[in-house]
């Protein structure tokens, strides 16, 4: 059969119009929106575009022909935190968001990096910080600095810093002059015009992203949002990378997980901003390791003991973190429109009604990612068949129901 | 393509597998050279440097004489670095000038403790299994050897060889064709 002649509306997919969802904005995020359901628009600095989003998100943003999200009540404290941050220095809001696997930490954080960009904030997110220490970029040994530098990943993080934050980047000059090995950067130098530097020329791209940083540090313009998807994976105590003596070489030996570390333990600060880190529970290369655990006092798996070793750096590095646990069950309005969502979507086959809801939502507890990938999409009911009299043979008649 | 010691890795390949397809390199042998030159486990051939190639092809073609990797030392969370304007050549100087002073140091103390002879060179004893890497013509030659004295002192091992049957007990009523194939006195050769 020709795809011409495929009338059905289950195979109009290039003719899908998006759902009418309201926007993700600064104003959207208090008490009376809890329960709603938002999209992120397109923008011309979009974070999503720019930096990405951890896999899972990736794949649900495939399927849904809008980026939506919910708003959750930790949603509005979290908004409420950076609020208050926006004027403090950033040693005082280092937040590491925890909770159960499939709870809602990722997209809590991105709901942050979107709440801050859209508030003037200048936002760097690491949507995947595993690739900081699985040994997938360049790393040389420098001798200046003692550490293994990543210039690949460095470049390439300045290009996307560039790419969302080029408007305020060009607002800040540097208030100190930069001598490198060959070449001299005057002090009044746009920071946008840094960053192309260090993404034009790789050596110096190390460099460069640790001036940038130090010069973010100083100013008083615009805050700072510094956010880590995998938070854990830049605590365990050796890296997949191996040293010229086949050793693990230690998260805080290599220049962006060291970067990260440092500013997530307030050794450096942003004078106006804030830190955080949402954890991943599910991979299990990267667990979260003892220090983080102790540091956060989050429920343990393994039971414990005071003989257990930490690596004393290490726990240095997790000096002040604070705790934000994600609830592991939607509330009924937060679920329903989550449900709404999928169901504009057509993405459940079943009919809908609050019977379907309801089952749902209690096979699943409530917990997000169940309800939605266990739940709604995995269910297998479909329409009730309709009794047709006019079939001629009584052995495919569908059954009356009565 | 990129040619080691006369054989050649397809680009597309991860540079820490296609070592592998050297004679007496396997997998834990290839990563131990990958970190040796700091090549990352993702890093595809095309990818690597002339000097990382170099180093390679330089480091396979005698791996006993090569030059011991030194232990650079690694930042501590208090540490400053040095500024940026000084040049890689004045930093190595440096670190060289305070290895050299280190070893001159420890040479004294081992001289005063009546352990070490004054004319006798450093000799740095390496634990690092890289250093007996045999590739290649050299591992080919200590198979062909081992088989020739198995066979010069009249043991059962080189009996078999010399038959061409299987050496390790297994069964000859059926099943020997591998070893009726390939066990030779002169194998590999």
């Amino acid at each position: 059969m020709p795809a011409t002649q495929l009338s059905h509306p289950l195979f109009e997919s290039d003719n899908r119009h998006p759902i009418s969802l309201p926007t993700f904005t600064p104003a959207n995020i208090t008490q009376d929106m809890i329960g709603q359901a938002v999209h992120f628009a397109e923008l011309p600095n979009d974070p999503i575009k720019f930096y990405g989003t951890p896999k899972p998100l990736l794949l649900e943003y495939r399927l849904l022909s809008r980026r939506a999200s919910v708003i959750r009540d930790v949603t509005v404290q979290t908004a409420r935190l950076l609020d208050e941050a926006a004027q403090k220095s950033s040693k005082d809001t280092r937040i590491a968001i925890t909770g159960s696997s499939g709870s809602g930490k990722s997209v809590l954080l991105l709901q942050a990096v979107r709440y801050c960009l859209e508030n003037d904030w200048v936002v760097i997110y690491i949507p995947r910080a595993k690739s900081t220490v699985n040994s997938t970029t360049t790393h040389t040994y420098d001798l200046r600095t003692r550490t293994y530098l990543q210039p690949e990943y460095a470049s390439q993080i300045l290009r996307r810093i560039l790419g969302v934050n080029s408007k305020l980047l060009s607002d800040i000059n540097t208030k100190q002059s930069l001598s490198l090995e060959r070449r001299q950067i005057p002090a009044g130098t746009s920071l946008s015009e840094l960053a192309t530097i260090g993404v034009k020329e790789q050596q110096l791209a190390t460099v460069i992203l640790d001036a940038l940083m130090n010069e973010l540090s100083a100013q008083k313009k615009y805050p700072v949002l510094l956010a880590i998807d995998d938070f854990q994976a830049i605590y365990k105590e050796r890296t997949i990378y191996r040293d010229p003596h086949f050793a693990h070489i230690r998260p805080y030996h290599l220049s962006m997980p060291r970067l990260l570390l440092e500013f997530a333990s307030g050794q450096r600060v942003f004078s106006q901003g804030a830190v955080l880190g949402a954890v991943t529970n599910t991979d299990p290369l990267f667990p979260i390791s003892n220090e983080l655990m102790w540091a956060l006092g989050t429920e343990r798996i393994h039971p414990t003991s005071p003989y257990d070793k930490m690596n004393k750096t290490l726990v240095e590095y997790t000096a002040g973190l604070k705790n934000l646990e994600v609830p592991a069950q939607f509330s009924l309005p937060e679920a329903s429109a989550v449900f709404e969502v999928w169901m504009k979507d057509r993405a459940v086959s079943a009919p809908i009604n609050d019977e379907l809801f309801l089952s749902k939502y209690t096979e699943s507890g409530g917990h997000p990612r169940s309800f939605v990938w266990k739940g709604l999409l995995a269910t297998l009911d479909g329409e009730i068949p309709k009794y047709d009299p006019e079939v001629p043979w009584p052995q495919l008649r569908e059954a009356v129901v009565v | 393509m990129v040619h080691i010691l006369g054989i050649s890795l397809p680009d597309s390949q991860l540079a820490r597998f296609a070592l592998t397809s050297i004679y007496g390199i396997g997998h834990h042998t290839s990563h131990r050279l990958c970190a040796r030159f700091q090549i990352h486990d993702r890093c595809k051939v095309k990818d690597l440097t002339p000097f990382q190639i170099t180093a390679i092809a330089s480091f396979l073609s005698s791996p006993k004489t090569a030059p011991p990797v030194p232990h650079y030392p690694l930042a501590t969370p208090d540490f400053t670095p040095r500024p940026a304007k000084m040049s890689s050549h004045e930093l190595q100087a440096e670190f060289n000038a305070a290895q050299a002073t280190q070893r001159q140091r420890k040479q004294e103390k081992l001289l005063a403790l009546g352990k070490a002879l004054p004319d006798a060179k450093a000799e740095s004893k390496t634990r690092d299994p890289l250093n007996n890497l045999k590739i290649e013509s050299e591992l080919r030659r200590e198979v062909r050897e081992n088989i020739a004295h198995q066979r010069m002192i009249g043991s059962y091992v080189g009996r078999r060889h010399a038959m061409n049957l299987p050496v390790r007990g297994q069964n000859t009523q059926s099943n020997a064709k591998t070893a009726k194939k390939l066990n030779r006195l002169n194998r590999y050769g």
